[in-house]
């Protein structure tokens, strides 16, 4: 498969240097509207053909595939235009600011036949696919309830919160968090499936530039419940995600490889804990070295991405069923939106 | 003459700014938008253009008027494509919209990380080698940024045929900025000193800016690339025990030589590491041997080309850097001896 990528920003290295290193993908093409940018993406990844006119590139280089990995706000044009030019489109998250953008692009997908994914990486992370492993295979029970919480400080002036140049996703209905949502909603859905109802709650803690700061959402899925959270003030930073089985929980941080089950054990009840304290805390003693020795090399926090398109690419080349489908990226947009607040921020 | 400085708030920037105004230029400050200025007390004569070379659009305007760029605002934090996003797009937005007016004079401020410090043996000039690509990928984000900032200014000067100025500060050092990365390894109040008789390619902020100030006049400069030290400059022994007594700090330093330390550094690159690049700076060989390898450097072309000496001697930038100084002083502005 030809892939081509618009965007040569922060995420898109991610992509670049993952589809370097997949036997189903050739890099063709990237574009950027800096040509430094654009260039320096191709020089040091080898792709043959940089561009600052998406159009222009995927006319000469016929891309398969196109990743947009620009800022939020623009994704619906560009992804709409790949979709146009007849290729299949792997967009960063959130893949549109509305869902009605998003229901246009995926109603053009289908009519020409196509895919329009949406990254979900943190679905990917090793942490993640083994309590999935276990859910499937019965040995975790039914899933009852699923906790995502992001403790991240997105208060600081380089970020989200620069004074001098206004982030794009600030844009975003929901401000910085929204640029998150995707993720929150994206675990939910893996385990409890689509939302019948949804509640949230949007906050202010500190003054910033932010509209919020702090979000928390209560979702009625079909499999189950989630509670959902993003605080930009609890420190310090992590991406804690709780899933609990009528036989097993699951306790995991996707910002390190922190993974513990506490499930059934045969010893006596009262001796119960004693053992799993133990064996919590070899789990965390190993986590915390794997955690150390990821910061050397590979994708670290990434590894989600790595192995989502990974598959994609897998699935491309089969022609079998995507790791993320049509169905999927609309219901996980779906609760997105029905978390997102519905009153301007004051 | 005017002229636009970008940075102008920054460390070089406000003593760019005072040497220039020091030569009669006329001065359009530019800075980003949510800066606060009230600590650099520049008069109303300098002229305060706020915009974000990111993001603004009204960089056009920055230009209006404008004889002379100096270009010295870069991002030296955040990560790697914080540095490229604010370093190099923001100069190419810069130069397009410097293309739209009438400007045609560039003074750079580059960088001494642009040397391939490992291909370069003993003396380390303006005819030394630069990184080349793919080899610059695997430097710092600083580096890469400074190197290609240098590239897209070189670019489109050219194609613009601007009279460009690339000046290459080697550590620029004073008040409040007397650490420097070429000292070692800092561990709490101790130092690790790596090469302890190693000379450092240093310049003082102000005779740096005087460099800047000098260029910007003297037509001379034009087309050339200088290195901008001061001198050979001080070992890294005497100098951390400068900045040592200067900052009153009290610890221990160990010295270890270098060759010693590129040994055990390469040594665990290709043995534990296995060429990961998310090590610390001093573990990587190449980024090691760009702070510390010893090498001797030479202000000759800069000597040569403006008759530039440094205003200010070693034993004054410390008395500067360190001593409590009064207000007076303290705005004093420094002005090089020239022979043409």
């Amino acid at each position: 498969m030809k892939a081509a990528l618009i965007g040569a920003g922060q995420i898109a290295r991610q992509h670049l240097a993952c589809l370097k290193s997949l036997p189903d993908a050739k890099l063709v093409g990237i574009c950027d509207l800096s040509p430094a940018a654009a260039e320096s993406a191709a020089e040091r990844f080898g792709v043959p053909a940089w561009f600052v006119n998406h159009r222009e590139m995927m006319e000469k280089v016929r891309p398969d595939v196109v990743h947009v990995t620009t800022p939020p706000t623009s994704h619906f044009r560009l992804a709409m235009d790949a979709l146009e030019a007849g290729a299949h489109v792997i967009v960063e998250k959130p893949a549109t600011p509305t869902l009605e953008e998003l229901e246009l692009l995926a109603g053009q997908a289908k009519k020409a036949g196509l895919h329009l994914i949406e990254d979900y990486n943190y679905q990917f992370n090793n942490a993640t696919q083994r309590i999935l492993q276990l859910v499937n295979s019965g040995e975790f029970g039914p899933v009852v309830h699923v906790e995502v919480f992001i403790a991240l400080n997105i208060l600081g002036p380089d970020g989200f919160a620069d004074p001098n140049s206004p982030h794009p996703a600030l844009g975003l209905t929901g401000g910085a968090i929204a640029d998150f949502l995707p993720h929150l909603a994206s675990l939910a859905h893996l385990f409890v499936g689509p939302h019948r109802t949804a509640k949230s709650v949007w906050s202010k803690r500190e003054p910033s530039i932010l509209p919020y700061d702090e979000f928390r959402g209560v979702v009625d899925g079909e499999r189950g419940t989630a509670v959902l959270g993003f605080s930009s003030n609890a420190q310090p930073d992590a991406f804690w995600l709780r899933v609990y089985g009528e036989r097993m929980q699951a306790t995991a941080n996707l910002f390190e490889t922190r993974l513990t089950f506490d499930g059934p054990r045969n010893v006596p009840k009262p001796l119960r804990p004693f053992f799993s304290g133990l064996d919590e805390a070899k789990a965390i003693r190993r986590a915390a070295l794997s955690t150390l020795l990821r910061k050397f090399k590979g994708p670290g926090a990434y590894e989600g991405l790595w192995e989502f398109l990974a598959r994609t690419y897998r699935a491309f080349a089969a022609g079998t069923v995507l790791p993320i489908t049509a169905t999927e990226v609309i219901e996980v947009n779906r609760m997105s939106d029905a978390l997102k607040p519905r009153e301007p921020a004051s | 003459m005017r002229a636009l400085v970008t940075g102008a708030n920054g460390f070089l920037g406000r003593h760019v700014v005072a040497a220039l105004r020091m030569r009669g230029i006329e001065i359009r400050a530019l800075v980003r938008p949510a800066v606060s200025l009230d600590a650099l007390d520049w008069p109303p004569s300098v002229e305060v253009f706020r915009a974000d070379l990111r993001t603004s659009r009204e960089l056009e305007s920055a230009f209006e008027g404008v004889d002379v760029l100096v270009h010295l605002a870069a991002v030296v934090s955040g990560g790697e494509d914080a540095q490229f996003a604010g370093t190099v797009v923001g100069t190419e937005r810069l130069l397009n919209a410097m293309a739209r007016g009438n400007c045609r004079r560039v003074i750079l401020c580059s960088s001494f990380s642009v040397y391939d410090f490992s291909s370069v043996s003993r003396t380390l000039n303006e005819d030394s080698p630069i990184h080349a690509v793919p080899d610059v990928y695997a430097r710092d984000g600083y580096t890469i940024s400074k190197w290609w900032q240098e590239r897209v200014t070189r670019q489109i000067s050219q194609q613009r045929g601007w009279d460009l100025t690339v000046l290459r500060p080697g550590f620029i050092w004073g008040r409040d900025h007397g650490y420097l990365s070429a000292l070692g390894q800092q561990f709490g109040r101790h130092h690790l000193v790596i090469g302890p008789l190693t000379r450092i390619p240093m310049t003082h902020v102000e005779n740096c800016a005087d460099v800047f100030a000098l260029a910007v006049t003297d037509p001379r400069a034009c087309g050339k690339t200088l290195n901008v030290v001061d001198g050979p400059g001080e070992r890294i022994w005497t100098y951390l025990t400068d900045y040592m007594r200067g900052n009153g700090q009290r610890g221990w330093r160990i010295p270890i030589p270098y060759w010693l330390a590129i040994w055990t550094v390469r040594s665990a690159f290709v043995t534990v590491f296995r060429r990961a690049t998310k090590v610390p700076t001093i573990l990587i060989p190449r980024r090691l041997e760009s702070r510390l390898k010893p090498l001797r450097f030479e202000s000759r072309r800069l000597r040569e080309v403006l008759g530039w000496k440094p205003p200010l001697t070693y034993d004054e930038c410390l008395s500067r850097t360190y001593e409590p100084i009064s207000l007076h002083t303290e705005t004093r502005t420094v002005g090089s001896s020239v022979s043409s």
